[in-house]
């Protein structure tokens, strides 16, 4: 007990348990990255050399600036479309654009893959046609640049969307008052008020880019995090292996103050005015055939053709219904308790460590971390656990734990970001009025601030789930014996190059996270002030 | 109802769920009968029909936890003297004598096993032994290219194939421990030098596993295609019309490393340094090298066996006693590392 800390003293001090939370959590998210730093410099002789190292350095940036701009360009599109227009099938788009997020990365680069081989239906078709190769190429740089921005576009409609819906009309209405046309005001008040929204988009979608390595390398595309892979399996070397990605986590901070820069000067709020419905544009005749067409080509390209295909090809072999489902239990279970377990850590920093912003911009990181440096930071403190304790080391419970504690240091951000921005929406006056009712600190937390935050704890902890399904690298490296996820399922089938085998895990964690994803998106849609719950905008 | 009389049912429900599947969990650990623990970085879904014949057979029950072998190295390194696992097993020569080399698994001195399986194919302290084979050959386009010119591995670097050429990525264990047998044989500055001709006749950059380096000579975009056996057995196998014709149409040669024969992997499986169930780790390794294992290490996967006289089928039979480099498979792993610097010398991927 931190009795002496509270200036205020009380016989038991609440006021400390809600620090004391928020530092545990911190600590669990930040000894993974630790573990990282400490690695890297430890000892042993880099065998990359300079050359190799910038190669993969400039893939990684091209391919993440790629997919900055491809997923930047095409969600912001979809957005615009469908916040600010009304065309055919634009309440069904509103919320099936975002459902490419419930395809793993993996997944669609399997199914590109193998459509777009050379061996594969389209390229064999066209060469009985024209005559010629066609050079549509997957496996390529670009190939990995369209599949990833098509995977990654759901972040900036999502982030793009949720800002439009929530814009003030007073400021569009004054836009309007003083000459400006539809899209003049559009140009001139909307896009500069959801800039940064785009930016905070576009950062996550560059952060998961950086931290993929399933579909990239299945894409023949070597990146830092090649590197990462090659300098530990190949070299057995894991101190090089975090030493290249030190680069990566220096990225990933970048971009989270980016993404946090772009949230400070987010709330320009006029009033009451936000209450009233958007004025929208009617688009008629080829402007909504246009409109219609890109949002039905972004989710058959995102998620329709590739699921399709994998679909397709998984006929033709017999699924083992058995493993199927017992691997299916096992991810939904871990994802659900996970998701509930990373978002209250969450929210303790969130509430707990308000002061020290930094420290929980810290505990972010770990989502830009590429899987396999993850992998090396969580060795080192399960090691301590496993040596250290009798019969650690091949426990059923100790696993699950630490896998739980592996997935809410590497999805902390998934969880933190919405956390963040739903609490913001509580101010200090009414904390202060808590307070004077005679609330503790974690009193008015937990009465006043936690239930008013209730939607976003709810988008982060979907958010979690969705991803905890398609994590990979931390299930496989600390999983117990027998445990498989339907993510471990796929990766290991691909790995032995049976891609109709591994389309059936892939499209069953497509299947458990759809009503996720649409959830999410609801959720999105309902957020502005006023709208009832499932309404769409 | 308020957000805390939610949270509380949740939980509560949650605590439910985990207390059952906390059971079934120690249900495994806790049960009466005999356990072999495996790490297995094979990833071949067959294997079950093994560990599954192995408890019919011992009453010993199999539990296993599969991941790549450089992933299940640094995690019974970090699990130390505490490490549940019994049996390692690897498809790579290389990543085994890694493991053995940085004290993961113990000697097993066995007379059956040393019988069956032949000095090159295991390890000479005993900590592991081979348990299935396969071969690293070429796939070639019959009506594009003749036998005799896929004779041999330097053939592969000669420009007779520029741009007709298709392999997948240098970090890919099956193409390190070819470079690491040829750097054995050759020495550092031919191995080299060939891995330079390779890159020069390469249709397109390294990508795709070694299925797709077999279609992709079906399709006209190679010639040859480098690849290990039991993939073009897989689709000699297939009852497919599509695989049918393709093997058709792309053979499988046998080329020759200096006249020796081919260039030998092996799968192989080690008793761990720390193994709870010693003497029924033992008992697994002997079982993996019965008739019953061996056949179905040739019938599911393809792979040849490593004792003589295993039944198998005619597919595998016609190229499980073509001559092969009678090599120790080990030395792969000390030369891993210097292969990869090999093949970024030389720009392979």
């Amino acid at each position: 007990m931190t009795t002496a800390a509270v200036p205020r003293a009380r016989p038991f001090p609440r006021l400390g348990g809600l620090h004391l939370a928020a530092i545990l959590a911190a600590v669990i998210a930040l000894a993974p990255l630790l573990a990282v730093v400490a690695t890297a410099l430890g000892p042993g002789a880099d065998s990359l050399t300079a050359q190799t190292f910038a190669r993969y350095a400039l893939t990684s940036v091209a391919l993440a600036g790629s997919v900055a701009v491809g997923a930047g360009v095409l969600g912001a599109l979809a957005a615009w479309l469908v916040v600010m227009h009304r065309f055919p099938g634009r309440d069904l788009f509103a919320w099936a654009l975002v459902l490419p997020l419930a395809a793993p990365a993996f997944a669609t680069a399997y199914g590109y893959a193998d459509l777009f081989d050379v061996a594969g239906p389209v390229r064999t078709g066209l060469r009985a046609a024209l005559g010629f190769d066609a050079p549509l190429e997957m496996r390529s740089l670009p190939g990995a640049a369209i599949v990833l921005s098509l995977a990654f576009y759901p972040y900036v409609y999502l982030t793009l969307r949720a800002a439009l819906v929530n814009q003030s009309v007073g400021a569009l209405e004054a836009a309007r008052s003083l000459g400006r046309s539809a899209n003049g005001a559009f140009w001139a008040v909307t896009l500069p008020m959801a800039r940064p929204a785009i930016a905070a988009g576009m950062a996550l979608a560059v952060m998961e880019t950086l931290a993929d390595y399933g579909a990239s390398s299945f894409l023949g595309v070597q990146t830092l995090t090649t590197g990462v892979v090659r300098a530990w399996s190949v070299f057995g070397s894991t101190a090089e292996a975090a030493r290249l990605a030190l680069p990566l986590l220096g990225a990933a901070a970048v971009l989270l103050l980016i993404e946090r820069l772009s949230r400070a000067n987010r709330s320009a709020d006029v009033g009451p005015s936000r209450w009233r419905p958007l004025p929208t544009q009617q688009l008629k005749g080829p402007g909504a055939t246009a409109a219609f067409a890109f949002c039905l080509a972004l989710i058959t390209l995102g998620l329709l053709l590739p699921a399709g295909w994998l679909a397709y090809r998984g006929l033709s072999v017999q699924p083992d219904a058995a493993r199927l489902l017992h691997g299916g239990l096992n991810a939904l279970g871990l994802a659900v308790v996970a998701a509930l377990f990373t978002t209250a850590l969450a929210a303790s920093i969130a509430l707990g460590a308000r002061k020290s912003r930094l420290i929980a911009r810290l505990t972010s990181l770990g989502y830009a971390t590429p899987g396999a440096v993850m992998a090396i930071g969580l060795l080192a403190p399960a090691g301590f656990l496993w040596r250290g304790l009798a019969g650690a080391a091949g426990g059923f419970g100790v696993s699950i734990a630490l896998l739980l504690l592996a997935y809410a240091a590497r999805l902390m951000a998934a969880a933190l970001e919405p956390v963040d921005a739903g609490l913001e929406r509580v101010t200090p006056s009414m904390i202060g009025a808590a307070r004077m009712l005679g609330q503790t600190e974690s009193g008015a937390a937990w009465r006043v601030e936690l239930p008013m935050a209730t939607g976003a704890l709810v988008t982060a902890a979907l958010l979690v789930f969705i991803d905890v399904l398609k994590e990979l690298p931390a299930t496989v490296i600390l999983r117990p014996f027998g445990f498989d996820t339907l993510a471990v399922m796929a990766d290991y089938y691909a790995k032995d190059e049976r891609l109709a085998d591994a389309a059936w895990p892939s499209l069953l964690i497509v299947l458990v996270s759809i009503p996720a994803v649409i959830w999410l998106t609801r959720r999105v849609g309902a957020s502005r002030p006023g709208a009832a719950l499932g309404a769409s905008q | 109802m308020s957000l805390q009389n939610r949270l509380l049912i949740v939980l509560s429900l949650l605590a439910t769920l985990a207390g059952c599947s906390g059971e079934k969990g120690g249900d495994d650990t806790a049960s009466s009968g005999q356990v072999v623990n495996l790490y297995s970085a094979r990833h071949y879904d067959s294997d079950a029909q093994i560990y599954d014949a192995f408890t019919r057979d011992t009453g010993i029950r199999v539990r296993r936890i599969e991941a790549p072998a450089d992933q299940l190295i640094a995690r019974m390194k970090a699990e130390g003297a505490q490490s549940p696992a019994d049996v390692l097993i690897i498809a790579d020569a290389g990543s085994m004598a890694i493991a053995a080399d940085a004290g993961l698994l113990q000697a097993t001195p066995d007379a059956g096993l040393e019988s069956r399986v032949a000095a090159n194919l295991r390890d000479p302290q005993d900590r592991w032994y081979a348990v299935s084979r396969r071969a690293r050959v070429v796939a070639y386009d019959a009506a594009k290219v003749r036998p005799e010119e896929v004779a041999t591995y330097d053939q592969l670097a000669s420009p007779r194939f520029r741009g007709k050429l298709c392999v997948r990525s240098s970090d890919n264990p099956y193409n390190l421990s070819l470079l690491s047998a040829l750097i054995e044989r050759w020495g550092a500055d031919r191995a080299r030098a060939w891995a330079k001709g390779v890159v020069a006749n390469m249709a397109r950059p390294p990508q795709g596993g070694d299925i797709d380096q077999i279609r992709a000579v079906g399709a006209g975009q190679c010639e040859v295609a480098i690849t290990n056996s039991y993939y073009y057995l897989r689709i000699a196998g297939s009852p497919a019309a599509q695989d049918k014709a393709l093997v058709g149409r792309v053979l499988l040669a046998w080329p020759s490393l200096d006249g020796r024969g081919a260039h030998e992997n092996v799968s192989g499986a080690g008793v761990a340094a720390h193994a709870p169930n010693r003497a029924n780790a033992v008992r697994f390794l002997n079982y993996l090298l019965e008739a019953r294992a061996q056949g179905i290490f040739a019938s599911a996967t393809n792979e040849f066996p490593v004792v003589a006289g295993t039944p198998m089928p005619d597919r595998v039979a016609r190229y499980a006693a073509m001559p092969v480099d009678p090599i120790p498979v080990g030395a792969y792993g000390a030369r891993q590392a210097e292969a990869q610097r090999l093949f970024e010398e030389a720009g392979w991927r």
